[in-house]
């Protein structure tokens, strides 16, 4: 590899590894698919070389999206549940005492943000988490801009209605 | 943004996300309401909390493995993934078919999931279909590309294929050849046509099209661009020149800044650019060779347009589908050859220095008692993008009336796409109306999930009742957001093309608006030596499948090419009007596996050319003198080449003329030469001027430089006094969609 692109490469891997994961787990709701998703995107960005700075962001989270549904989507038939499989895999939901504790470490915002329709949540993040602009996230996610600005504005107003009862 | 909803522009106004334009009206909104300014505050509150919160969320991280493995990835930017990019660029438009589905169908499942965890591998899992959509990163490429400032669109290199893919990605030899085809013909000389040649191009120049519809410059197809499409891989620098027209235009009206709609249409509409022919000179290019093409679709969404009190996108006039829209009163064949060729002069209504030449085909008649039985299975998409009322209740409106002029030794099957595949009806002889009726009637949109085996059940169905002398036919009724069940666009199309090989022809029926895909669904019916219409309305229903029934249903003839070689002692240069997508190189004539447009019974072609005299040449560019080789002049040449126009003969051009039948592989050739007259454009027959009149519209739709001395009033006068006796009105409908035109091109 060429040093500008090795050293480039080190940069946007120290910058977007962790926000990458972050938004990877939200979709796949595991930590290890989510790896193997952010590795594969890197490994794309390695081919295609250095990008212009504002290209990055959008793209790396575009096909690390779609990383994760290809993921998500071949993981299923391919581990067909037996009994011995059943035995090693964690219960689908976490036992009431994590909940608890999962309760008492995520904010009731978070909470309430993780109850939204799961595509609201996902251009919130987009938006909050990894300030992508309405653009960038029309791009992330296939949705056309003036989409992107409903969904954030319908959950905006959820989420400030429920804060409103508390 | 959307304008209509002042809340959601204040939520974006208060992420910071408007224009400055927006942005300064929004304030000016607010500037005496305590209440927004309030609102604004709390909006501001809430997304700082929730930055705040979600930055402290805690997140998985790579191991030191997987970051080595990175970082010791073989290096970008290698030759090999631009190498491979242009055949991928051709085939690129397909694979938008499976993002535009996907986006539909992960839109759906996105909502309906409550939770990014369990449910969602639940969601995914039951609507496996899913699973076989493909999301491509290539799409990002063209996505980002777009989100580029113009600028850069040039500059932006992008190597496309990574390498442990490319395989996947080199298209069956059959579309390989299509790509490649421009590069290695002399179409490319021709001027950028070549690139609108492969019908399969879709977004690559999508930044061109766009200047185009937001109704830029009068752009000139006289000498431009010549020898561009030898630069398939690169942005044309013509696309960059109309971006330009673009902000000009920008600046003056107001209009959304190039970006924006770049980066999101919610009209998805999507058309090939289109580069009218240029003027060639006879003695370089002495043949013209092209496909025929009986589509009319292009007309009926011209008609929407203007219906509706737009003009039409350029990109969205096909000069050819225009003329071809109407019937003409040509001579059927007498002997028993499939059809007859007519060949007419006058000179150029909007150039008189010109002369105008028309050719006319016109296919054997079939009646109806001879006709070969019909073996029809309806491929019907009756997803949610269905349920508008121009749409699947047209489709049953249109099936109803086909239904009724099928007999006892037809046969139909009738095959729904949804979430489901269904077979709903099984094959049937076409005189069982009521159970035909019945099924029709029980048609439903639904679900919102486009997907199934559908078009593989359709086929399947077609050659389960094969009929072996009859016509054997898959017909597709969608919007264009269709996904039939194979979804990688390489596999649909060649699919498509090897069941045509065996005798199953495809006919799309193109329905509704807004998700119209214009050059996708005409792509496919091509492969399928097919034919499609767009029926946006009942009459235009009862056009394609009652009145031109036969037309729409029986192939006479297929691929029916035109090669007509030009009298040089007469002319100078000539142009074909219209046909830019179906051009061919010479060598194509006589090579029997290049496909080209199929003729149904009945059927009329029209094609004009515009003839140049010598000395009624515009004037020529100016070209630099030869460094490496001597430049030929008159004198130079072997007496062999001079063209002495007195002994010449008198002939202007000669039409030759290949078709196969429908069940051969060889193909017969005609040649008719022709020797025209400069008569008056009055005096030529009313077929003749109708269709001028037709073509100068569809010139002027497109902003040709050639036709900057005219405006639609006097097409609207040629064509009035050519409209005839016009039993169906076609005639007529189209003189008051020119006067809305005239009303809506004035300053």
């Amino acid at each position: 590899m060429n040093p500008d692109l090795h050293s480039w490469l080190q940069d946007m891997v120290a910058r977007y590894e962790r926000p990458l994961c972050q938004y990877a787990c939200r979709i796949t709701g595991n930590p290890d698919h989510a790896r193997d998703a952010v590795q594969d995107t890197f490994l794309r960005l390695c081919r295609k070389g250095v990008l212009p700075d504002d290209h990055v962001a959008p793209w790396l989270f575009r096909v690390c999206r779609n990383r994760c549904i290809d993921i998500i989507r071949k993981e299923k038939p391919m581990e067909p549940l037996t009994d011995a499989r059943a035995a090693v895999l964690p219960a689908p939901d976490p036992s009431p005492a994590e909940q608890a504790g999962l309760r008492d470490a995520a904010s009731l915002l978070l909470r309430k943000l993780a109850a939204l329709p799961a595509r609201q949540a996902e251009v919130i993040r987009l938006k909050f988490q990894h300030h992508l602009s309405y653009r960038e996230i029309a791009a992330v996610t296939a949705l056309s801009e003036s989409n992107v600005g409903v969904l954030i504005h319908t959950g905006i107003q959820t989420l400030r209605r429920q804060a409103a009862q508390f | 943004m959307n304008p209509s909803n002042p809340d959601i522009k204040l939520t974006a106004y208060a992420l910071g996300e408007l224009s400055e334009d927006e942005r300064l009206a929004v304030e000016a909104r607010i500037q005496n309401q305590p209440a927004l300014q309030a609102e604004v505050d709390q909006i501001r509150a809430l997304a700082a909390q929730l930055e705040t919160e979600l930055a402290g969320e805690s997140a998985p991280a790579l191991t030191d493995a997987q970051r080595q493995a990175i970082l010791a990835a073989p290096g970008a930017g290698h030759d090999r993934g631009r190498l491979a990019r242009f055949p991928w660029r051709k085939i690129s438009g397909f694979a938008a078919v499976a993002a535009v589905v996907t986006l539909v169908f992960g839109g759906a499942f996105w909502t309906a999931t409550r939770s990014l965890h369990g449910t969602l591998l639940a969601q995914i899992d039951e609507k496996g279909e899913m699973a076989v959509m493909d999301y491509e990163e290539q799409q990002l490429d063209e996505l980002l590309e777009e989100l580029s400032p113009p600028d850069e669109l040039a500059d932006l290199v992008i190597p496309i294929t990574p390498p442990d893919v490319e395989m996947d990605m080199t298209p069956p030899p059959d579309i390989q050849e299509f790509a490649a085809a421009p590069v290695m013909s002399e179409i490319v000389e021709l001027n950028l046509a070549s690139e609108a040649h492969s019908p399969l191009i879709l977004n690559t120049l999508s930044s061109g099209s766009l200047a185009n519809r937001a109704g830029g410059g009068r752009r000139s197809s006289l000498g431009g661009y010549r020898g561009v499409g030898k630069m398939a891989c690169a942005p044309p620098p013509s696309s960059r020149k109309r971006e330009e027209n673009i902000r000009v235009l920008v600046n003056g009206v107001a209009v959304v800044s190039p970006i924006d709609e770049m980066t999101v249409r919610p009209n998805t509409e999507s058309y090939a650019p289109i580069e009218g022919n240029a003027f060639q000179s006879i003695l370089e290019e002495p043949l013209s060779t092209f496909s025929i093409d009986v589509d009319t679709a292009s007309y009926a969404n011209i008609r929407r347009f203007l219906q509706s009190g737009t003009l039409p996108p350029p990109d969205a006039v096909r000069i050819e589908e225009m003329i071809n829209y109407f019937p003409y009163t040509y001579e059927p064949p007498r002997e028993d050859v499939p059809f007859a060729v007519h060949v007419e002069s006058a000179a150029c209504p909007w150039n008189p220095a010109h002369a105008l030449v028309k050719i006319g085909l016109k296919g054997k008649e079939l009646d109806a008692e001879n006709r070969p039985p019909c073996n029809l299975v309806f491929l019907i998409d009756v997803s949610g993008s269905m349920s508008s009322e121009n749409k699947l209740p047209l489709v049953k409106k249109s099936l109803q009336l086909l239904a009724r002029q099928l007999t006892e030794n037809d046969r139909v099957s009738i095959v729904v796409y949804a979430s489901a595949t269904g077979l709903v009806l099984p094959p049937t002889p076409g005189s069982h109306l009521a159970a035909i009726h019945a099924a029709i009637d029980n048609l439903q949109a639904g679900g919102s999930t486009a997907g199934g085996a559908g078009i593989r059940l359709a086929y399947d169905q077609a050659r389960e009742t094969f009929l072996k002398d009859g016509n054997n036919r898959v017909i597709l009724c969608t919007d264009g957001d269709f996904n039939v069940g194979i979804t990688d666009s390489d596999e649909l199309a060649s699919f498509i093309a090897d069941r045509a090989r065996q005798g199953i022809f495809l006919t799309i029926l193109g329905f509704g608006m807004g998700n119209y895909k214009d050059d996708r669904l005409e792509t496919l019916s091509n492969k399928g030596n097919g034919n499609y219409a767009y029926i946006d309305t009942f009459s235009e229903a009862r056009k394609t499948l009652a009145e031109q029934a036969a037309g729409t249903l029986f192939t006479i003839a297929k691929d029916v090419k035109l090669q007509i070689e030009f009298n040089p002692a007469r002319f100078a240069s000539y142009r074909l009007v219209g046909y830019e997508n179906r051009l061919l190189a010479k060598e194509d004539f006589n090579d029997d596996k290049k496909d080209a447009g199929e003729l149904g019974a009945g059927h009329t072609v029209t094609a004009f050319y515009e003839l140049v005299p010598h000395g009624a040449e515009p004037p020529a560019p100016a070209v630099d003198p030869l460094k490496y080789q001597p430049q030929l002049t008159a004198e130079d040449q072997p007496a062999a080449l001079t063209i002495d126009p007195d002994n010449a003969s008198p002939e202007w051009l000669t039409v030759k003329l290949r078709c196969k039948l429908p069940d051969q592989d060889t193909s017969t050739k005609i040649e008719v030469p022709f020797t025209g007259t400069f008569s008056d454009f009055s005096e030529a027959s009313a077929d003749f001027r109708f269709a001028a009149g037709v073509a100068a519209a569809g010139y002027l739709m497109r902003h040709d430089a050639a036709v900057n001395s005219i405006g639609f009033q006097q097409v609207v006068d040629w064509t009035a006094a050519a409209a005839g006796p016009d039993p169906e009105g076609y005639r007529r409908e189209f003189i008051d969609l020119l006067k809305n035109a005239a009303v809506l091109d004035s300053p």
